[in-house]
């Protein structure tokens, strides 16, 4: 048997926050390669075609050795769930297939619990991070650069994705800090986006 | 005979049934971030709203001479309030409301 | 020396057609191909590909632009998916009958209706009549390769044929995947320059495409008859001199992998054969004796690499992602010509279709090992219970 697939899904707003959705789940499996696992990213194509402000995801899935089933579609059992638009936890089940002992990331300037009521399963959760990414990056890159299959020339974090890798590194440990800042380029706000997040443990 | 398992069916030639009023398949109200709220002691009825939205989210309530968001629907474009002939509509974040959208187990 | 990155199917196809130098792109957009010309227009804005890129104003339109720029001398490159590719359609015979050697890429779509971006290889099955090459990439590496390989095969006197370059859309057009970029000392020495020997000059005037009679139409069509019978040698001498300049250890027709001393063989090509050997490799660990057999060109057909491949087994099952209805075994296209080629010999496998990953379903390890089951039962009672089997919608076994 291969070993455990970890998935992680980022839920963003389409066409606004394509690009940034996108660096986040690269920006996180390009981390993890550097420390030698085997990693996906890539868009969700079902949910194509990108309107602006439909809730869309992105993929990324780490293994300590070659994942077999490269095809999957999508993310059925994500451990790791980051939510660059806060509204978005309002109007889906972002946590649907999380197996209990799941991570949530949100880049918001609310409390976490201001967030977590509005979650009816989020006993489901182990841990809750929330970063104020607007504040520390204040825009969000709105390109197609690397969209559709395409080859990214712009770089991965500018924007609000590098705070929110930066609070992802604070809720788990499938991504190193290190790592995320050889591959971020705004690494000003990576750091701010690690040192000022709000990490919730519950249960 | 093929066994077509639970949950893959599709409609004969995949024809589907068009909406009349709704689309209960396809409910945007969790495009938004902002909302617009209405002043109903602002508003002239002069129905821009109305006719601007792109998704025909404002009604007309007769009976209660106001006009009536449907929230199931509106993806907050905030078309209204650009077109708002009194400034009735002011934008407000979705996260300060309780209720108001549909939650749903997938996008589609 | 090569560069490796982590690429898209169609990230790869572009770099490939920009080291093959293309002179004219035409270019449509239609997912999932469409990365292909987005990335070509990036290298041609900024000055990495010096080539004319025109925007189509259709499919049909691509095809006829990039007919018109290839007769006239220029290395030409277009592609499409799915209906874009049927769209086309009229395009193909004229190109091929008037033995213009443009390479067109195509990244696999389902055909309509109604509206599925997920691989089916139907759309270009559907055209493969026409006197195309024609053949899939499994993984970026391959579409990138392909590329160069067809322009070299099409472009020789010998062949004088156009090309179908095909990948499966997303699973190999969108994931990324490891590719080795080689120098562009390497692909010129692969790849000469483009020669039409039968060009648009002013200097020596030509006409393409007049009228001819009925009595002249069979000749018409032996030509490209006898440049398919010519094809196979080139394609052997093409991959031998790419194996030895790019360092890659293809086999020109027909990949085998653990078909030693195996009974039962998946006969597979495009995306879903990378997740079918791990597969295979997960049942050899528990003692089933199965091999896999990848086909690399759909035409010309390798009748006998197809039949000295599988002649060793006792059931293989032909793994389709493509639709003929109403075909003689009512499933896809691959069981029929697999049969054929197997018609002569004195003893034949037992042989099966599998109609898997339709419409962009996935297929999954399990769907394989479904299928494995069946052939190793096939390999007992000598017989399979149906012929075609749709995996995934068929009752219990």
């Amino acid at each position: 048997m291969a070993s455990k697939v970890h998935q992680i899904t980022v839920w963003a707003r389409g066409v606004v926050q394509d690009k940034e959705g996108r660096d986040i789940a690269n920006g996180l499996a390009n981390a993890a390669e550097k420390d030698g696992k085997f990693t996906q990213a890539f868009d969700n194509y079902v949910d194509l075609p990108d309107r602006v402000n439909v809730p869309l995801r992105k993929y990324a899935r780490i293994s300590d050795e070659e994942i077999e089933e490269r095809y999957e579609y999508e993310n059925e059992k994500p451990e790791i769930v980051i939510v660059a638009d806060a509204t978005i936890v309002k109007g889906i089940n972002i946590l649907r297939g999380m197996e209990k002992g799941g991570t949530l990331v949100v880049a918001t300037d609310r409390k976490p619990e201001d967030i977590l009521k509005f979650i009816p399963n989020r006993d489901l959760l182990n841990t809750i991070v929330c970063v104020d990414a607007k504040a520390i990056c204040g825009e969000q890159t709105v390109d197609f650069s690397g969209s559709e299959g395409g080859v990214d020339s712009l770089g991965i974090g500018q924007g609000i994705s590098a705070p929110i890798l930066g609070a992802l590194a604070r809720g788990t440990n499938l991504v190193k800090l290190d790592n995320l800042a050889a591959v971020v380029k705004n690494q000003e706000a990576l750091r701010k986006g690690h040192e000022q997040a709000v990490v919730k443990t519950l249960n | 005979m093929f066994n077509i398992p639970k949950g893959k069916e599709v409609p004969l030639g995949c024809v589907t049934p068009a909406p009349v009023t709704e689309q209960p398949m396809m409910m945007t109200g969790n495009w938004r971030e902002y909302r617009p709220v209405l002043e109903p002691e602002k508003c002239d009825l002069c129905m821009n709203c109305v006719v601007f939205c792109p998704d025909a989210c404002f009604q007309l309530d007769e009976a209660e001479e106001k006009v009536v968001l449907n929230e199931k629907y509106c993806k907050g474009c905030n078309i209204c309030i650009n077109e708002c002939a009194t400034d009735a509509l002011t934008a407000a974040y979705e996260l300060d409301f309780e209720d108001g959208v549909v939650r749903l187990e997938k996008p589609f | 020396m090569a560069k490796e990155m982590m690429l898209s199917g169609c990230a790869a196809s572009a770099q490939a057609a920009r080291m093959a130098q293309v002179e004219v792109i035409c270019s449509y957009p239609i997912r999932p191909y469409t990365a292909i010309m987005m990335e070509l227009a990036k290298m041609v804005a900024n000055g990495e590909l010096d080539a004319e890129f025109v925007h189509g104003e259709g499919e049909h339109a691509q095809l006829s632009v990039v007919l018109g720029a290839a007769a006239a001398g220029a290395r030409a490159l277009t592609g499409s998916s799915g209906v874009g590719v049927t769209y086309a359609f009229e395009t193909y015979s004229p190109i091929a009958g008037g033995r213009i050697p443009l390479q067109m890429m195509i990244a696999d779509r389902a055909l309509d209706p109604p509206g599925d971006f997920g691989s089916e290889h139907t759309d270009a099955m559907s055209c493969r009549d026409q006197g195309w090459l024609m053949g899939w990439a499994e993984n970026p590496q391959e579409a990138f390769d392909n590329c160069l390989i067809n322009y070299r095969v099409g472009e020789d006197h010998r062949v004088l044929l156009p090309q179908f370059v095909c990948q499966d859309g997303y699973f190999v057009s969108h994931i990324p995947g490891k590719v080795a970029l080689p120098d562009q000392s390497q692909v010129d020495e692969f790849l000469p320059p483009y020669d039409l020997p039968h060009p648009l000059d002013p200097k020596r005037p030509v006409s393409h495409g007049p009228q001819i009679r009925p009595d002249q139409g069979t000749v018409m069509d032996l030509q490209r008859a006898q440049a398919m019978l010519d094809t196979p040698a080139v394609i052997k001498e093409a991959i031998d001199d790419f194996n030895r300049i790019f360092g890659r250890n293809y086999s020109p027709f027909v990949e085998e992998y653990m078909t030693d001393d195996a009974e039962i063989a998946f006969f597979i090509m495009g995306a879903h054969t990378m997740t079918a050997r791990h597969a295979v490799k997960h049942l050899r660990d528990q003692g089933v004796k199965i091999g896999l057999v990848k086909l690399r060109f759909v035409r010309p057909w390798p009748t006998q690499e197809v039949a000295e491949a599988l002649s060793k087994f006792k059931a293989v099952g032909v793994v389709e992602t493509s639709t003929s209805y109403g075909g003689a075994m009512r499933g896809g296209n691959l069981l029929h010509e697999v049969r054929a080629s197997l018609y002569e010999l004195p003893q034949r496998p037992v042989t099966t279709s599998f109609m898997a990953g339709l419409g962009g379903e996935m297929v999954s390890l399990k769907d394989f090992y479904y299928m494995a089951d069946i052939l190793s039962k096939a390999v007992k009672d000598g017989k399979t219970r149906k012929t075609v089997y749709w995996v995934g919608f068929e009752a219990e076994e």
